[in-house]
């Protein structure tokens, strides 16, 4: 068989790349922007969740914020080890930041990432109590749910490997959020902390999406690395949510 | 970091006129890293020339024969296959990288699976291991193979292949489609294409009952048994891929271009190509690295931790001298090449071209 074929009309009608030996240069470091982002981005949440469990008001709740913790830092590591292919140092990459760092609670950082590491901009914000870090992991557990069927069909195989074994667990992450929503709502005066932790969380959960138009997703859709743009999976999120909140009278 | 290890040579065979088949033992301390899964590759270096050559072979090997083998097929003008093929005899000393790869699904010896494997040339190497593996650790699990040549002289393993039919009767069989000889079914005449697939489906494989296929061959192979498959009802998580790319572009040669010396100065005349398109800017000799000077000149060059770890900034210097502050990530012989970190690279010449592109 000698159907020669560039890498690059390969990858635009679909194809599958398998090792770091047969992906081009440019593929390399979107793919590894992609993965650091989501190493990164899991890291800070395990680190956000950790203060959590402090929160927790009894023992299912700690339990829940303790799985998070402990299961999203499994999950970065999963990926990190994919980096580690193409030459990342895990040892010195797991300390190269400190995941729990955040900002001012009232700051505003947009969609922008801050120097240092590739984690979105939500999980920058510190969590100030129980009902704070349910909400934010309703928010961003949704998100994560409607960004994984991008990546679990992502062109670099072993990275959709992964992530296809990282989607279930993910999603019980969402559905402990909303287990505990549902708990906190039965009380008029926990339906009032709810609203004012969504007030706070929506848009900056929102941001995480990116860009409308954006100028790189065309790029990446080339390379198999997207499939489709920021504003349809904001729309899906925003869709999911509002049946949600209705679901729970909020 | 993964790193190089010894491996002796400990048979060559002789597998068809242009492949061979290779037995490698690791040493003592060197076993366990060696001890690979069904379906995962090894990459082996050598130099050439004075230029490292890199390339990945698929164990072919299953994961109960207790020996480590892979296929190499010679490819024209491949500098290590012709010389893996000519030169490699027992007792020589190869280097090579612990296994690597994740083309397999786990093995249940409690499961009931139907698979299915598409092969192209040496696409079969990996899928061998695979089927020997899963027809010895799953008992009551089939494998049907789909095997894509030339001709009859060209089928690597076709013994093998035969002989593993006799031994799993029943388990497992085998669909030879050769191109360039008639056979009895006209079927089985041909390359691998959407029709074929089709009629594959509908006279002898019910697509609705694999759990699992495996497909590995050049590129367009690769897209016309993905789509076939897909179209037949399976889902992404139920097809694994490994790729037989034509071009390996992991290739590191060595820069041809003459080194500029290093010269007094404040500023550096900067050209930097991304994605096809090159800008030139001034950039001064310190404070600014080649990474942040194309940012700051608009272009959108990929990078994340900044610290000289991660790798994503990776780029290449096809002319002047730049020096890395911290290297954690690239190894030498990558950086023999021309290839630097962006986030820790500052100038030293006074004319820097690099590419983000190579």
């Amino acid at each position: 068989m000698s159907d020669s074929m560039s890498i690059e009309d390969y990858l635009a009608q679909g194809g599958v790349l398998t090792a770091p030996g047969n992906v081009p240069a440019r593929y390399r470091g979107e793919l590894l922007r992609l993965m650091s982002s989501f190493v990164d981005s899991e890291l800070a949440a395990s680190a956000g969740f950790a203060d959590a469990i402090n929160f927790a008001p009894g023992i299912k709740e700690r339990i829940a914020a303790s799985r998070i913790t402990l299961e999203k830092a499994d999950h970065a590591e999963q990926v990190l080890e994919v980096m580690g292919d193409f030459g990342t140092d895990v040892m010195r990459y797991q300390t190269s930041h400190d995941w729990a760092a955040r900002v001012a609670r009232e700051a505003d950082l947009g969609a922008a990432r801050r120097p240092g590491d590739m984690r979105l901009s939500v999980f920058h914000y510190p969590i100030t109590g129980w009902t704070d870090a349910v909400v934010m992991n309703v928010l961003q557990g949704l998100a994560t749910g409607v960004q994984m069927t991008e990546l679990t069909r992502v062109s670099y195989g072993p990275l959709a490997e992964v992530f296809r074994q990282i989607a279930p667990r993910e999603a019980r992450h969402a559905q402990l959020g909303l287990e505990g929503l549902e708990r906190i709502a039965a009380t008029p005066e926990g339906k009032a902390e709810i609203l004012a932790a969504l007030d706070y969380w929506r848009p900056r959960v929102a941001a995480g999406f990116g860009l409308a138009q954006s100028a790189r997703h065309e790029m990446l859709r080339r390379l198999g690395l997207r499939h489709q743009p920021n504003e349809a999976l904001l729309a899906q999120w925003e869709a999911q949510l509002q049946e949600e909140l209705a679901r729970l009278g909020l | 970091m993964a790193r190089f290890h010894p491996l002796k040579v400990t048979d060559v065979r002789r597998e068809t006129r242009d492949s061979v088949v290779v037995t490698l033992a690791p040493r003592e301390e060197d076993r366990a890293l060696f001890d690979f899964t069904q379906g995962q590759y090894l990459t082996f270096r050598r130099e050439f020339d004075g230029e490292e050559l890199r390339r990945s072979y698929s164990i072919c090997a299953g994961k109960d024969e207790g020996a480590l083998r892979v296929g190499i097929k010679r490819v024209d003008g491949g500098a290590f296959s012709t010389w893996a093929n000519e030169n490699l005899a027992p007792g020589d000393e190869i280097e090579a990288m612990p296994p690597m790869g994740r083309f397999y699904s786990e093995i249940d010896p409690a499961a009931e699976r139907q698979y299915l494997a598409v092969a192209a040339g040496s696409g079969i190497t990996p899928i061998l291991s695979i089927i020997k593996t899963v027809l010895a650790r799953e008992p009551r699990s089939q494998f049907t193979l789909v095997y894509a040549n030339r001709q009859i002289s060209s089928i690597m393993f076709r013994e093998e292949l035969e002989d593993l039919k006799n031994l799993y009767l029943g388990r497992f069989s085998v669909l030879h489609v050769l191109k360039a000889e008639a056979q009895e079914i006209d079927l089985f005449t041909g390359r691998i294409d959407e029709g074929k697939m089709a009629a594959l489906f509908r006279h002898w494989i019910d697509p609705k009952a694999i759990d699992t296929a495996f497909i590995c061959g050049p590129e367009g192979m690769m897209l016309t048994v993905a789509a076939s498959l897909r179209e037949h009802g399976l889902r992404d998580d139920q097809i694994k891929f490994e790729l037989f790319a034509s071009s390996q572009p992991g290739r590191a040669r060595a820069r041809a271009v003459s080194r500029e010396s290093a010269t007094q100065g404040n500023g550096t005349a900067a050209t930097v190509t991304l994605d096809g398109a090159t800008r030139n800017f001034q950039m001064p000799r310190e404070g600014e690295t080649i990474l942040d000077a194309a940012i700051a000149n608009h272009m959108d060059a990929p990078y994340s931790c900044k610290a000289g770890v991660c790798s994503t900034c990776r780029c290449k210097v096809l002319e002047g001298e730049v020096e890395m502050a911290v290297n954690h990530a690239l190894e030498d012989y990558e950086v023999r090449a021309g290839y630097v970190l962006s986030c820790q690279a500052y100038p030293v010449s006074d004319r820097v071209v690099v590419t983000y592109d190579e």
